[in-house]
């Protein structure tokens, strides 16, 4: 957990912030935590700030989410009224703090769910990640511990501390015996939003470890149309892409080794079917991220906005199958596990189009030319 | 692409008399926005937001009158208003209609959808109407792909749209 990095305490000021600016495509179950159950996120953080002695808490909510501004202001009013919060506050009287809760508002920035670029936006300023370390939980917000948490780990403080340790690990899948120690456990329940060419889209809770093909048939009522499963992006965007004969895959932490994806992420799911186009949806892709690139590093910036003019290129029938190898080397150079640029955006253009790539190869061949070596004496010139 | 800068060199500001930031906007920052941070600069966000709301946009007179409300040169405020893109530099519509174009909602029809909007106000994505009603833009996912092709207008969200929905939404507008 991140909070045990917090150091000890001097006496000033710490911060709790709560990652509300939802922007990844495929993911909406924040949406669907604030508009339903408010209360459950304002349990956690008081709890979080009873348990880290922290005074102030800010909720980041993007800007897009009027409603659901509303809504949650409306239950931090109902929160303070009823003294969970404010300087009556029944916490405040055990540890002699007066704990505060503050709705932020983004303002139509995808980068600013990335958490340093949040505390950057939260200080007033643009939302550039910071290079790290130092990390947020030794200077954070206003340069001091902060810590930064999203808004589905926060709602589920409140029901583990009610139910204990021992019912959480009872959902979800056990590390195996044998495996190395890199080998994430899987346990909890987990919200998966599922969107695109199902039955049934919507935002499901089970355990995690559950395969993807239930999740569509039970949960989603199938495929729609009775169309055929051809991919799905197991957890928003910038995750990289299951294939077609990985319909079975496992849901859990450890889907990104297993699967040769990036990983869970948010759990987004996004189903598409046998008519899909492959170039389209990595144009798409990639026209989201070179959108969202805050421009801060070369790589991210250049190179994002380079795939695109690329994808558009094959997608309009232009593209040579050079482009093909053009993209693969743009994409291994860009992202943080590179090295070459400060936060992980670049890292999910590099997973998407590599991943997509390498599964989905034959869409791609079949949109571009076959580039065609054209020698100098068959060209005419002696 | 919040990183594209203009010259800015040689622009006017256009100026009024009156102030944007005006005595009821400041008492409201004083009293509910500036307490909850540490610093003033921190109050930024909240005190553009609140300047949007009342003049539907934000002229460049007013970026000056926060600078000066908040002890911080104008530039600074400049440098963030421009890297968010909900902050709007000139004038809009009355009706902002943003239709969300990432991936679920182009797999599930956004497409025609923007183009029957186009045909419909006669402008394309960027522009306004000429009498000053309409705003169209497109958006980055707005967080509802399970009600997929979705969009926003003004501060309320438009779910499962079909070409001939949205028209009567549209058209019930005032």
């Amino acid at each position: 957990m991140k909070w045990s990095f917090l150091p000890p305490e001097d006496g000033d000021r710490r911060y709790l912030a709560v990652n509300a600016d939802e922007a990844e495509p495929g993911t909406f179950k924040d949406r669907m935590l604030i508009d339903f159950d408010p209360h459950i996120l304002l349990e956690g953080i008081a709890i979080c700030m009873h348990a880290c002695r922290i005074d102030t808490a800010y909720i980041y909510i993007r800007g897009e989410y009027h409603a659901q501004a509303k809504t949650l202001q409306r239950a931090v009013d109902e929160a303070y009224e009823y003294n969970v919060f404010g300087k009556d506050s029944f916490l405040g009287k055990i540890n002699s703090l007066a704990p505060h809760c503050y709705i932020h508002r983004g303002a139509g920035a995808y980068v600013c769910g990335e958490e340093t670029a949040l505390l950057e936006s939260l200080e007033g300023k643009r939302g550039w990640p910071r290079i790290k370390p130092p990390f947020p939980a030794i200077a954070g917000a206003f340069a001091r511990p902060t810590i930064i948490n999203n808004v589905e780990t926060i709602a589920m403080v409140g029901p583990i501390v009610q139910h204990g340790p021992d019912w959480f690990k009872s959902m979800g899948t056990q590390r195996p015996e044998d495996a190395p120690p890199t080998v994430p456990a899987s346990f909890g329940p987990k919200l998966f939003g599922v969107s695109g060419h199902v039955n049934r889209p919507g935002v499901y809770e089970d355990e995690l470890g559950i395969k993807l093909s239930t999740l569509i048939e039970t949960h989603c009522g199938g495929m729609r149309n009775g169309k055929k499963f051809k991919a799905a992006i197991p957890g928003g965007i910038a995750m990289g892409i299951l294939g077609t004969d990985q319909y079975d895959a496992v849901l859990d932490f450890d889907v990104g080794k297993k699967y040769n994806c990036l990983g869970l992420g948010t759990a987004g799911v996004i189903v598409m079917d046998q008519d899909t186009d492959m170039v389209a949806v990595t144009r798409n892709i990639i026209r989201f991220l070179a959108h969202e690139s805050c421009g801060q590093c070369t790589p991210c910036r250049e190179g994002t906005t380079w795939m695109y003019k690329t994808l558009s290129r094959i997608e309009a029938g232009d593209g040579t199958s050079k482009d093909l190898d053009l993209l693969l080397e743009l994409a291994g150079s860009m992202g943080a596990m590179p090295g070459t640029t400060i936060c992980g955006l670049a890292d999910g253009a590099n997973w998407a189009v590599r991943t997509i790539l390498n599964k989905f190869r034959p869409d791609f061949e079949a949109r571009v030319r076959k580039h065609r070596y054209v020698s100098l004496s068959t060209a005419g010139v002696r | 692409m919040a990183w594209i800068v203009k010259n800015s060199a040689a622009a006017q500001i256009d100026r009024r008399d009156q102030p944007y930031l005006d005595q009821d906007l400041k008492t409201h920052i004083e009293t509910d926005v500036l307490p909850r941070y540490p610093t003033k600069r921190a109050a930024l966000l909240p005190i553009l937001h609140a300047v949007q709301h009342k003049h539907n946009w934000i002229p460049y007179q007013a970026l000056e009158e926060v600078a000066d409300f908040l002890d911080i040169a104008p530039a600074e405020v400049a440098d963030t208003a421009t890297f968010y893109e909900d902050f709007w530099l000139q004038p809009k519509g009355k009706y902002l209609i943003m239709i969300c174009q990432s991936i679920t909602c182009e797999l599930m029809g956004q497409v025609n959808l923007l183009e029957k909007v186009k045909a419909k106000l006669g402008i394309s994505v960027g522009q306004t109407t000429t009498d000053d009603r309409f705003t169209l833009m497109t958006a980055e996912c707005l967080g509802s792909c399970d009600t997929a092709p979705v969009a926003l207008v003004n501060e309320s969200l438009h779910e499962k749209l079909t070409p001939e929905n949205f028209d009567r939404i549209l058209d019930s507008l005032s």
